[in-house]
């Protein structure tokens, strides 16, 4: 099976234009940092970093933390509650989520809530980015959690959307739908649309698992993989007008029943009118 | 040698008789050329089912050349990027040469899908507009059976074609249908066994899929419409109510010329508005859908829409599961239900009806002449419930999409639809008989009193009466009002409607002819013609 | 002059001479359709020759045929000369469907209109009648009609020997099953053949090898490669464990948090399927035991599976039992623990029939 897949990459990257012997380079490096965040996720959960651990990839800002905290009593403590150990009955405890979540939740604007109800809706996200990282570093310090790595906005660089294309249809699409526009789930709660999402935004999601998301972590699927989605994602989902004309909103047959009848057969009942009518 | 002169004017002439020498047509052509078809708007419903069928014809042609029914694993290396290096089956990647690689596929793959959807949805208008005339009385009760299996029939070709292109949302579909094969009691694993070659999904399903879709089917289709066509011909089209018009005429026009050129037009029209939709609308992107892989899913998978109504149906579905304590024991699915015994359901009443009816109303004779929906309310509701099913359970076929673009519980939905499917049909029984009712009697009451005019009148003692427009001369009723026959035909109800103004006057801006002379009414001087404008400069008078 | 507008000719006319050199050639057009018993009543032409209607008209469909000219060549020098390619992105390729589409829907509804205006607006406006001949039955022709069917029966003289009869009928009786038996010989096919319906790919294999749970790409799947709350497609690690071939095999594999580890535990206990898990680490079959879906809209707060096609609920940590929706039967959980290398095995099979139910599911 293993040899049979090996085939199969080696092929892929052929066809991508690009020599094997980098993909499997790239794949030691992907080892490497499997490795890495199995190794960080393990203990993730319910132990604290030392602060040491933080500062290999990511050095602390000064005082961000702080600058954070002093956001958080502001806005967030009213339902997660001081020091983050939420609230019965309003909000979840932070410790451990990651600054990855908080990225998530509020530079989407989900957080902080307008109102209780089955899901928290993406709205104008309150804070600036600054302030979006100075609240995750607070909590990441506070608990510890996956986190985005690094500050640039563009994670899908050297993504392939091929390899892409195939993680997310078996991971992403039973949810988010073929052409990434959301799905209903049980119950009011649903798969949000993939199309104003940010790079770093799914990437986080993808963390953090928010909801009822599940959690893709890196040991799962590696950074360059997360990339290869994303890049599918940005490029062929929201970028590649594909071929075909107006896409109906990417519905499936739905619309496309919707669209037989209130155009195709209302234009041929209105000519049949005429035609048969009395001129 | 004597040289012949040549006659090229007289060449025709010669030819036909030629013809005629050997194979005397002239009689027959007469009488071809001579039917007579009545004009209405509502009799070129079927037509748009026949003129997309032989779009779909064409265009299926042309997929045929470049289509390949295989489910041999093949490792993508057309030119559509995001899935190059991907496995799938020789079907789903030359579908996708077709329509990236080969020019102008993609466009005619489209106009293949449009007009598929386009036939069924220009089917079901078409039977609507049968049943609620009443179209498919005696005579014509074989034709009305004719055309549900039409529906049937195309109902596998679209399904069959809808599974070709083996993309994830078709391949899904697929394995649905072999579910509900699995679902019939004792015969369900032979069967699916049977027709899949095994296990499903084997190896052979989209070839068996591909000569039922271009072979068998479109063969039983072309078939039945010729039956259905043959069956018009000779029995003649009905017509509506209405002057000289009886049980035992046509009234209308002869075939040829004008009646056979607006056909030929309307199928330019047909077509072009396919070619536009297959061209302006995307539909069925299946690159996006990837290979289909067991484990693959989207959310939002729905068949086309003339199969929506049974995935709603298996939607709304309670999980009844009867168990059979013989032996190991036996299963009934609650997925046989809703899929098989439904559907058996309704072909059944579909295809009985005019017999149910007729048997009904002990109602022997012969109908030409057809009746407005409202005259036979209860008809007219039957058809009204059973449109108002067809409707919940296809809107339940899409209730995850309603349910997350209107963000209403996915739950919800589905106990609307539930409840739905027993409420509206009855509702819409009741509403529609008390519509028809209503209608009547306004009708009745128009034919009586007249027509509205709008105009209020105090009476001496202080009340306030609408002067109405009666229909016909008064005949000694102490109220002056006239009787008249309903005849089953459409009763003005405006001023403007009443016949009296005569033909509109031709021009847009201004007048381009003399207005015909309008019919006189006895005891009324005839409507003077506008003076004539210096436009017109015809010279000719029409009398 | 040319409107005609008469009432029914009297019934027994008397047919017209059509080699009279006095008649037009409406007349004889006339007398043809009344050979056909249509009469037509009403006969007008709606715009006259050489009037400015006339021109105005023929104008107006010359036109709409010169616009389908334009629209099929601008479709020809689209089709030839566009960039067609596929290229990732907003390339002009994207327009060549669309301006296909719309040339040729432009000039085929151009040629329609056309065509529907001479038709409609310069031919003359008619109303004919024709007589259905529906009522008249040809009581004659149905007696000679049957009365000569009856008599080919007798000259057949079946009912005298009925032997023939019978003779015929056992004879074409077999025919007809030879015509059957090819078709039905050659598709039929054993559902039960090596227990198929009933076993996966995770069966165990013949050495006693247990058999791993893979991904997608075929690597082996350790128990830190899920985080908590997430969830993993995964496949038999048998040759073609990936594919269609194994079509019932594919299995969600789900890491759950410690409490619902534990009330799923006990679930499990309640059913007799104590060791089914590991740590806390289920797998449940992902084909939807309704209609054969995958169902892996995994909902990690609420530990429901929604199967997307028919939107049956499961809840995972009571056994996958169905909670919402039309499926009757719980998903199966494969038995699974961790072996000697720390990899994911299938302890055994299914225990559970996998997939849609059918009749002899014991």
């Amino acid at each position: 099976m293993t040899s049979d897949n090996d085939r199969r990459r080696g092929l892929l990257a052929r066809l991508r234009g690009r020599p094997a012997a980098r993909s499997r380079g790239r794949r030691r490096l992907g080892a490497a940092v499997r490795l890495f965040a199995a190794l960080m996720l393990a203990g993730g959960a319910y132990t604290v970093f030392a602060p040491g651990a933080q500062a290999q990839d990511n050095p602390p800002l000064t005082g961000a933390a702080a600058e954070g905290k002093a956001l958080f009593d502001v806005s967030c403590v009213t339902c997660h509650g001081r020091n983050a150990q939420g609230v019965e009955g309003r909000g979840p405890s932070l410790i451990g989520v990651g600054a990855a979540s908080v990225e998530f939740q509020v530079s989407s604007g989900r957080m902080p809530l307008a109102r209780q109800e089955a899901q928290a809706h993406r709205k104008p996200p309150v804070f600036t980015d600054e302030q979006v990282r100075q609240l995750g570093q607070y909590v990441q310090e506070l608990g510890g959690g996956p986190v985005v790595p690094g500050t640039e906005d563009n994670l899908h660089e050297d993504g392939n959307v091929a390899a892409g294309g195939e993680l997310f249809r078996i991971n992403c699409s039973q949810c988010h739908a073929f052409g990434g526009g959301g799905g209903a789930l049980s119950s009011g709660k649903f798969a949000p649309s993939l199309h104003p999402a940010t790079d770093r935004q799914i990437y986080a999601a993808m963390l953090s698992g928010p909801q009822n998301m599940p959690v893709f972590g890196d040991n799962q699927i590696t950074p360059e993989q997360k990339a290869d989605i994303i890049a599918y994602i940005q490029e062929t989902l929201k970028t590649d007008q594909d071929p075909g004309g107006f896409n109906l909103g990417r519905y499936g047959p739905s619309t496309e029943g919707l669209a037989i009848f209130l155009v195709g057969i209302v234009a041929l009942v209105f000519a049949s009118l005429w035609i048969a009518g009395k001129s | 040698m004597k040289r012949r002169k040549f006659d090229l004017a007289a060449t025709p002439g010669k030819a036909a008789v030629g013809v005629d020498d050997r194979f005397q047509v002239a009689t027959p052509l007469r009488r071809l050329l001579n039917k007579v078809f009545p004009d209405h708007w509502s009799f070129l419903l079927g037509e748009i089912a026949l003129f997309s069928f032989i779009v779909l014809l064409l265009t299926g042609v042309f997929l045929t050349f470049f289509y390949e029914p295989a489910m041999t694993e093949v490792v993508y290396d057309g030119s559509y990027a995001p899935l190059q290096g991907t496995p799938m089956s020789a079907a789903y990647a030359s579908s996708l040469d077709l329509s990236f690689d080969v020019r102008g596929g993609l466009v005619m793959r489209q106009m293949h899908h449009w007009a598929a959807l386009l036939f069924m949805a220009a089917i079901v208008v078409h039977m609507l507009r049968v049943f609620f005339t009443g179209a498919f009385r005696k005579p014509r009760e074989t034709n009305w059976i004719i055309g549900s299996l039409l529906f049937w029939v195309g109902f596998l070709a679209g399904f069959t074609g809808y599974s070709l292109p083996d993309d994830g949302l078709s391949g899904t579909g697929l394995r649905i249908a072999s579910a509900i094969m699995l679902s019939i009691p004792v015969i369900g694993s032979w069967l699916t066994s049977s027709i899949f070659g095994g296990e499903f999904p084997g190896t052979i399903i989209i070839s068996r899929f591909f000569i039922a879709h271009v072979l068998l089917i479109p063969g039983l289709l072309l078939a039945l419409i010729s039956a259905h066509l043959g069956l018009v011909f000779k029995q003649k089209h009905t017509q509506w109510p209405g002057p000289g018009r009886t049980n035992g005429n046509v009234v209308g026009e002869r075939m040829f010329p004008r009646y056979a050129l607006k056909q030929g037009g309307f199928f330019m029209v047909v077509f072009g508005v396919i070619a536009l939709l297959g061209g302006l609308f995307q539909i069925n992107p299946i690159w996006l859908f990837g290979p289909y892989e067991a484990w693959v899913v989207s959310a939002a998978s729905q068949p086309d829409w003339y199969v929506m109504f049974l995935d709603g149906s298996t939607r709304l579905m309670p999980a009844w599961e009867l168990n059979i304590p013989i032996g190991d024991g036996y299963v009934i699915p609650p997925l046989f239900w809703p899929t098989v015994v439904l559907p058996g359901i309704l072909v059944g009443l579909s295809t009985m009806y005019p017999f149910l009816e007729a048997r009904h109303l002990k109602d022997r004779k012969s109908h030409n002449l057809l009746q407005r929906p409202r005259d036979v309310p209860a008809r007219t509701a039957v058809g009204a419930m059973a449109v108002s099913f067809y409707v919940v359970l296809t809107l339940s076929g899409g209730n995850d999409v309603i349910a997350d673009k209107f963000q209403i519980s996915l739950n919800a939905m589905t106990w609307a639809g539930r409840v739905g499917l027993l409420v509206v049909p009855p509702l819409a029984y009741y509403v529609t008989y008390r519509l028809c009712l209503g209608l009547q009697q306004h009708d009745r009451e128009v034919l009586a009193h007249g027509v509205e005019t709008g105009i209020i009148r105090r009476l001496p003692d202080g009340r306030f009466v609408e002067v109405h427009q009666p229909l016909s001369a008064a005949n000694g009723h102490a109220d002056g009002h006239g009787e008249l026959d309903y005849v089953g035909w459409v009763v003005p109800k405006k001023m403007n409607r009443l016949g009296a103004l005569g033909p509109a006057v031709r021009g847009f801006f201004y007048p381009i002819e003399k207005p015909v002379e309008a019919p006189v009414s006895p005891g009324h001087p005839p409507v003077e013609p506008r003076p004539e404008r210096a436009e017109i400069g015809s010279g000719e008078s029409r009398h | 002059m040319s409107t005609h507008t008469e009432h029914q000719a009297p019934q027994g006319r008397e047919p017209l001479d059509v080699n009279d050199p006095g008649l037009t050639r409406f007349d004889i057009v006339r007398e043809g359709a009344r050979r056909d018993d249509i009469e037509i009543v009403h006969y007008e032409p709606q715009v006259l020759p050489g009037t400015k209607a006339e021109r105005r008209l023929t104008r107006v469909v010359a036109g709409f045929f010169l616009i389908t000219g334009l629209a099929a060549t601008a479709f020809l020098a689209i089709y030839i000369w566009w960039p067609w390619q596929y290229a990732p992105g907003r390339g002009g390729d994207k327009f060549y469907t669309p301006l296909l589409g719309a040339t040729l829907g432009i000039a085929l509804l151009a040629v329609g209109f056309g065509i529907l205006t001479w038709g409609k607006k310069l031919l003359p406006k008619e109303v004919s009648i024709q007589d259905r001949h529906e009522g008249a039955v040809d009581a004659d022709g149905r007696t000679i009609t049957g009365q000569t069917m009856l008599y080919m029966a007798d000259e057949l003289g079946v009912k005298r020997r009925p032997l023939l009869g019978i003779s015929l009928l056992a004879g074409l009786a077999p025919v007809a099953a030879v015509a059957a038996a090819p078709l039905v010989g050659g598709l039929i096919s054993q559902p039960h053949k090596n227990n198929q319906m009933f076993t996966t790919g995770f069966a165990t294999a013949e050495g006693g090898q247990r058999i791993r749970l893979v991904r997608e790409d075929g690597r082996p799947v350790r128990p830190a490669d899920i985080s908590t709350g997430g969830q993993l497609t995964v496949f038999p690690g048998i040759e073609h464990g990936v594919s269609n071939r194994h079509a019932d095999s594919p299995t969600l594999l789900i890491h759950l948090r410690d409490s619902d580890a534990q009330e799923s535990r006990r679930a499990n206990e309640r059913i007799g399927h104590g060791d089914f898990m590991w740590g806390n680490y289920a797998a449940f079959s992902k084909i939807c035991t309704h209609a054969g879906c995958p169902a892996s809209l995994f909902e990690q707060q609420t530990n429901r599976l929604l199967c997307p096609c028919h939107q049956s609920q499961f809840l995972i940590t009571d056994n996958a039992r169905p909670v919402f929706g039309p499926a009757s039967r719980r998903l199966p959980q494969l038995p699974i623990e961790v072996d000697s290398e720390g990899f994911f095995v299938a302890k055994s099979d299914y225990t559970e029939t996998i997939g849609p139910d059918f009749w002899e599911r014991p």
